[in-house]
């Protein structure tokens, strides 16, 4: 069933072809879709100052005037050439510009989740599953399952109450890029990353536990034993390892859900990342916008989840052991 | 001086202001009070006056005696946040649309002229000037020895560069500023004219004016060339007090002190940040932590407000704010028609389209609104004219109007249209924005209570909204202004039959005209607006705002207030104060 | 060789037999009971909610951002309306809104993925290509997009969650379908005449359900998350309809001067979310169904 490594290459190859056309297929459709959407963005651009003059030269240099097709080949076009266009907002940023700053905070914002979600995660879902069934899994579960279930914006807001507010040991709002010094990079990043990571957390809890005791069962968990090693070294070699691979799966879960954590969280902490770029660019119709976050966003998502299906094939244990 | 013997010398200022000739082309001046290198107050008042861009609020602080402030000391930075915005789009004055855009560029850029808050037209960038006798030539000595931040010479090919670009409407939005000029020659390096085609009153103090006037803000050309147009809406370039020195779109504007400035003492904070700050929570946070110590941009929220001023860390400002809000009623929707307004009110009153309307009017419960959806600040309005236009402002007219509240007679009204207790009138929907979405809560809530009707309340971005109320397809919606210091920008804007804003997009067969049309207004807006005389203006202005009150042009709400709030730390000197800006070079830390 | 068995003999065992471990389950499992009950409560405030809430939901009043009290028992939001009334309101809206959603994904999806399953060929192309295009978007994402072109509104949210959500369940069903396509009693069933529909429907789809309503009771619980964060940022129902997620976003602006407006409707959404995933759990240890990615 699973692919022998001769033609793993080919496989990788398959699976990136199909995942750029299905990006690109997604770019198309977005494309159309949100020219969809109800709304004049130039009249909400022009609507103090302007003349029917300014609306006109407004629109001809945006280029929004050309039958859709044409614009869709323009812009289709120059996407190939790496050229997202510009949006048709206020300062015409160059989309490619508004999308590289917002990805390193919504990268920032997701790699410091992760790392939170697994500082509670891993020793969670480690100590539940090795005492199964005691009062500790049932108040780790209960914990998990709280998190699991917490409102990703209302714990944001908790947050901001008790630590920025009250307590004012943390910022309220903002990005502070890495360049800027490591600390104030990563104290503008705690809250939110708590707001995300822990519900994130609550899910890979629930499958280390899992998938570790079903493979404190399995076959080649007994086979191990019979060596003769130690319950400990038996847990770090070979079950915690091999439990790891249901999580994997989980990776590809994961930037769904921070991706759209984070559209809500950005929205309460006022950083600018991909989330917001995108629900922004939607409320202001800016076409260009909407279609480069959309192309941007999309490709993570295919990325992960080819980089999960590949991970799996390569470290099933199925595969090493035989 | 008290409040009495203020508003004397005010009045007595006004009506030398408006003591010239119409006809005169200089308005009453001779060519000495023109050149020079200062505009006396007195002549600014005139031609202030003679472009109706007069107003008491832009009178009165000059007369105030100001308490004798602490000086603060020179240096040291200061945070600000700009409040309810999430980034600051962009600082080309040529696509600025925004007033907090432009309270931040009036810091970074340099005008010919600018007028400070005592009515003083200084020159920014302009040394001294004269003008011709036919008030059409305007010859300018420029001031030598300014630099742009980027090291760049400051002459007279910056002014044609500015100029050509404002021109243009491809490049610029404000093209229309500057659509009288004829022409602008360059005479020599430092010297220019603008021609003129026509005398214009408020040449110097509008159209030269390095903030709200934005044409002639003068702009970089080579920043341009070398930082691209995106690049340069977001780190502009100018000869301003301050020179950006960060600006990532959606993160904070870093401003710091320009060395070469052509005004040693100005500006005094040697850097300030200036952090876009879109939420109500965050903005309290930041300012009572001490994050931030002055708050600029949109309107402080009003629940903030007495928060504010109960922290003695804060000091809180108020003044009465130049703007209007309403409710928008469609005089072609089926239940409220009124087809003719030209008729006399008792007319009116008979005709069951007319008696809904009126009865909304009446029953809004300005004082429960301003309680409940305001906090307690701001003031009931019944029409246009708000309280910042100082002596044009009518006081009575909340007791005479027809519009005051009164909800018997709102009720009798609405039974005599046949809807008693609202009873079989159709459901309306209230148009509002994201924003003002609390405010329409309340209004649908009190009109419930009072007619018994249902209105719902319809949030709508903005893009969208705009398009429906341009076409008029909207049963009621929640709008005004803001930003209005003369008569004209309230009446002209708004209240005429051909106002940009009367139903521009809608469908002309079906409806005649727009919101509202009343010859008799109209004629009372054409005239004020050329009237010279404050006494005969006040009454042409009055009559027109009482119709407008009376025959209901919409349901008038309140008038908001204008609040700054800052640390006391921070000293803003009454000169700093100009309504509606931020004048960052004149406050200091203490 | 196959004995000529009444295809209903083959089928009610797999079926009878989940029944009767899932009564041994949640008879057993402390969690789920737990789980049922909490959700009970929900519900039977749902249902009694015009008798039980103490004020209007709508109904303001000048007694702006009070503490809790006597009359108040979760103290009144900035608009002087009375929060418990709000959010026993609430409720019932928040609970339709995930019961209908998941209803409508269900249908939808399972529609989908078992006309793909079960023909194959190049109606499973098609479907499963669109199915693919929507896998590859997060789904709170799609549903922002489809509420900003259909409106807001409640209608509106829940078919733009629906729409969202569907691609859950039609790769599920799909893939059940895949699997018990093989199976005896489908080709008995076939051997006797029975037509696509009622096969696909009557015969594979009981068996398949398992896996289809764990999902369902996971997707309830994003469901009504998903509308709270809708409407939490201005996207969702309209301001009239006292959601959870609205009254939360309504009293954002408010929190440091009416802590409660900000935990109480809070503490709801997780309760019941909780209540979900307990219950959601028991099902998946009594259904024997594996986490599926």
């Amino acid at each position: 069933m699973w692919p022998a490594r001769p033609l793993m290459a080919a496989y990788i190859l398959r699976r990136l072809v199909g995942a750029a056309l299905v990006m690109l297929a997604v770019a198309t459709l977005v494309f159309f879709m949100i020219r969809l959407v109800p709304g004049d963005p130039i009249a909400a651009m022009l609507a103090d100052s302007g003349s029917p003059e300014a609306r006109e030269a407004m629109i001809s240099r945006l280029g929004l005037d050309q039958p859709v097709i044409v614009q869709f080949w323009k812009w289709f076009t120059s996407m190939l050439q790496g050229d997202l266009g510009a949006s048709i907002y206020g300062n015409n940023q160059p989309v490619t510009k508004i999308l590289a700053e917002a990805l390193p905070r919504t990268m920032s914002l997701a790699f410091i989740s992760f790392v939170i979600a697994l500082l509670i995660a891993v020793p969670a879902g480690i100590l539940s599953a090795t005492r199964k069934n005691t009062a500790t899994d049932t108040v780790v579960s209960l914990f998990a399952f709280l998190g699991l279930s917490m409102p990703d914006f209302w714990l944001a807001i908790l947050l901001i109450i008790v630590f920025a507010a009250n307590l004012q040991w943390l910022p309220a709002i903002g990005y502070v890029p890495l360049s800027e010094g490591f600390w104030p990079w990563l104290s503008h990043l705690i809250l939110p990353s708590i707001a995300i990571g822990t519900g994130f957390s609550a899910i890979i809890a629930r499958m280390i536990r899992s998938s570790m005791l079903e493979v404190m069962q399995a076959d080649y968990m007994r086979t191990a034993a019979s060596k003769g090693l130690t319950m400990r070294v038996q847990m770090l070699r070979h079950a915690f390892p091999n439990a790891l691979i249901p999580v994997v799966t989980v990776i590809g879960i994961a930037f769904a859900l921070l991706i759209s954590g984070a559209v809500v969280v950005e929205n309460v902490f006022a950083i600018k990342g991909l989330g917001r770029v995108l629900i922004q660019g939607i409320q202001n119709r800016d076409y260009p916008v909407v279609q480069g976050a959309v192309l941007v966003v999309s490709a993570f998502f295919v990325l992960a989840n080819l980089a999960v299906d590949l991970l799996y094939a390569v470290i099933d244990p199925r595969i090493r052991y035989s | 001086m008290d409040d009495k013997d203020l508003m004397k010398k005010a009045e007595a200022e006004l009506r030398d202001a408006y003591d010239y000739d119409p006809r005169d082309p200089l308005y009453g001046l001779n060519k000495n009070d023109l050149r020079g290198t200062k505009v006396s107050r007195r002549t600014t008042l005139r031609l202030l006056a003679a472009g109706g861009a007069l107003s008491m609020a832009q009178l009165l602080p000059g007369l105030r005696a100001t308490p004798a402030m602490a000086a603060g000391h020179s240096g040291g930075e200061l945070n600000c946040a700009w409040a309810g915005v999430g980034e600051i789009t962009t600082l080309d004055p040529a696509q600025i649309g925004q007033v907090l855009q432009f309270q931040i560029a009036s810091n970074v850029y340099s005008g010919l002229m600018h007028i400070d808050s005592s009515l003083v037209a200084q020159g920014d960038l302009a040394e001294s000037w004269e003008v011709s006798e036919d008030g059409l030539e305007y010859t300018i000595k420029l001031r030598e020895g300014v630099t742009f931040h980027n090291g760049d010479a400051f002459n007279a090919d910056d002014v044609e560069f500015t100029f050509n670009r404002s021109s243009d409407p491809d490049q610029s939005l404000h093209s229309r500023v500057i659509a009288n000029v004829a022409e602008l020659q360059k005479l020599n390096d430092f010297e220019v004219k603008f021609v003129l085609k026509q005398p214009q009153a408020s040449f110097l103090t509008k159209a030269l004016e390095r903030s709200s006037g934005r044409a002639m803000t003068i702009v970089s050309r080579g920043g341009l060339e070398t930082l691209g147009l995106a690049q340069y809406g977001l780190t502009p370039i100018g000869t301003g007090p301050y020179m950006v020195t960060d600006h990532t779109l959606g993160q904070a504007v870093v401003l710091e002190k320009f060395a070469n400035y052509y005004d040693p003492e100005r500006p005094k904070i040697d850097k300030i940040t200036i952090q876009p700050v879109d939420g109500v929570e965050p903005l309290a946070a930041a300012i009572e932590a001490g994050d931030i110590q002055y708050i600029g941009g949109n309107p402080v929220p009003t629940q903030l407000v007495s928060r504010f001023e109960e922290n003695p860390n804060l000091a809180v400002d108020i003044k009465p704010g130049p703007g209007f809000q309403s409710v928008w009623i469609n005089p072609w929707h089926p239940a409220m028609t009124v087809s003719d307004f030209n008729k006399p009110v008792e007319e009116l009153k008979m005709e069951p389209g007319f008696m809904v309307r009126l009865a909304i009017a009446k029953a809004l419960d300005r004082d429960l609104f301003i309680t409940q959806g305001r906090f307690g600040y701001g003031v009931p309005a019944h029409g246009t004219i708000n309280p910042a236009m100082g002596f044009f402002f009518d006081e009575t007219l909340a007791e005479t109007s027809e519009q005051a509240f009164d909800p018997e007679g709102a009720k009798a009204l609405m039974a005599a249209a046949g809807y008693p207790d609202g009873a079989g009138f159709p459901d309306l929907k209230l148009q509002t924005t994201p924003n003002t979405k609390r405010d329409g809560q309340v209004v649908a809530n009190i009109l419930k209570v009072v007619l018994g009707i249902t209105v719902i309340v319809d949030p709508k971005d903005f893009s969208i909204g705009i398009e429906e109320f341009n076409k008029m397809d909207i049963d009621l919606r929640l709008g005004g202004s803001g930003g209005d210091y003369d008569p004209d920008d309230g009446l002209v804007d708004w209240m005429q039959t051909t106002s940009k804003f009367n139903g521009p997009d809608r469908d002309t067969a079906t409806k005649p005209f727009g919101f509202w049309s009343e010859a008799e207004s109209d004629a009372a807006i054409d005239e004020q607006s050329v009237t010279a005389d404050p006494a005969a203006r006040r009454e042409l202005v009055q009559k027109a705002n009482a119709i407008t009150s009376n025959k209901v042009a919409c349901g008038f709400l309140y008038h908001p207030v204008d609040v700054l709030v800052h640390a006391t730390s921070v000293i803003v000197p009454e000169d700093a104060r100009i309504p509606g800006l931020h004048e960052l070079d004149r406050i200091s830390l203490a | 060789m196959m004995s000529y068995l009444p295809v209903q003999d083959l089928v009610q065992p797999e079926v009878a037999q989940k029944k009767s471990r899932m009564r041994s389950v949640f008879g057993r499992d402390r969690k789920a009971q737990v789980g049922l009950f909490i959700l009970g409560f929900f519900v039977l405030i749902a249902v009694f909610a015009p008798l039980i809430a103490p004020f209007d939901p709508n109904e303001m009043s000048l007694n702006m951002m009070e503490n809790p009290s006597g009359t108040h028992w979760l103290g009144t939001d900035d608009l002087g309306r009375d929060l418990l009334s709000r959010v026993i309101w609430g409720t019932q809206i928040s609970l339709f809104v995930g019961v209908s959603t998941v209803t409508l994904a269900l249908v939808a999806g399972v529609t989908l993925g078992v006309l793909a399953g079960y023909y194959g060929g190049w109606i499973d192309t098609i479907i499963m290509r669109y199915i693919d295009l929507q896998w590859a978007f997060p789904n709170f994402i799609i549903a922002v997009y489809l509420v900003a072109v259909f409106g807001t509104g409640l209608l509106n949210v829940i078919v733009a969650i629906s729409l969202a959500f569907l691609d859950d369940f039609a790769r599920i069903a799909r893939s059940m379908v895949l699997t018990l396509k093989e199976e005896q009693y489908v080709d008995a069933a076939r051997v006797q005449g029975f037509s696509d529909a009622r096969i696909m429907f009557r015969h594979i789809l009981p068996n398949a359900l398992a896996p289809l309503i764990v999902q369902a009771t996971v997707s309830v619980s994003y469901a009504i998350l998903g509308e709270a964060s809708l409407s939490f940022l201005g996207l969702g129902v309209n301001p009239n309809t006292p959601t959870w997620g609205l009254i939360l976003a309504d009293g954002r602006s408010f929190i440091s001067q009416a802590w409660w407006l900000g935990v109480y409707p809070g503490l709801a959404i997780m309760l019941v979310v909780l209540a979900i995933n307990f219950v959601g759990d028991g099902l998946r240890d009594a259904l024997d169904v594996r986490e599926t990615g």
